[in-house]
């Protein structure tokens, strides 16, 4: 529960596409608008579709949209 | 942040369980308490309860599409039950097991009968307050 380690740029594109609602987003996307909600504020990691999803709807690439914030060790060699 | 119908959907299981079935629970202890031992003389109360149940919760889904934009249940939906349901399934497991120690001790068929009621309704009543917690903390 609570935070996870993904925050996204969400907020900005919606603003950037024209102040468009999170209702318009969900429907666009198939979800609801509590989810668009949550995953705005960083209580849901949305699964990989619904990611491309959103970012599809942006015309972004995905890490324009969705930043994983790694703990330092992670991923390397 | 407005509750979505899946979300309302969950509030109306849970107080009506609680209402109901703690409402079955105490007149059942009222009617132990009197001496009524036969487990036929619980059957009619348990489902006077459940006939209860299943029309306020047909009435408490009808307000609740009526107030909500329905779009079905998503996939926060579908993972936020399938939490709640594996962090509360332990609840009924160890209900089980009592009554089968219960049995195996010869205890009354009745007191086995409402120790697996009693697990199963505070498994369903975890598995919802649960959901309530990653709709509303995040999950």
């Amino acid at each position: 529960m609570g935070q996870t380690r993904i925050s996204n740029a969400i907020r900005q594109l919606r603003f950037a596409a024209g102040e468009m609602t999170q209702q318009e987003l969900a429907d666009r996307v198939g979800v609801t608008r509590q989810t668009v909600h949550a995953i705005e504020a960083g209580k849901y990691s949305p699964s990989l579709e619904v990611a491309f999803r959103i970012a599809g709807v942006f015309k972004q690439p995905l890490e324009s949209v969705f930043v994983y914030a790694a703990e330092p060790d992670v991923g390397r060699d | 942040m407005s509750a979505s119908f899946e979300e309302k959907s969950v509030w109306i299981q849970l107080l009506s369980l609680f209402l109901v079935m703690g409402g079955y629970f105490v007149v059942a202890a009222r009617m132990w308490d009197a001496g009524v031992t036969p487990i036929a003389a619980y059957v009619p109360l348990f489902a006077g309860a459940v006939v209860l149940l299943v029309v306020v919760q047909v009435a408490g889904h009808i307000v609740a599409a009526i107030t909500s934009r329905q779009t079905g249940a998503d996939e926060r939906d579908r993972l936020i039950g399938w939490r709640a349901e594996s962090n509360a399934a332990w609840i009924l497991g160890v209900g089980v097991l009592l009554a089968i120690g219960g049995l195996a001790m010869s205890i009354d068929n009745l007191w086995v009968a409402h120790l697996l009621l009693a697990a199963m309704l505070l498994s369903e009543l975890t598995k919802y307050a649960l959901q309530l917690a990653y709709y509303r903390l995040g999950v």
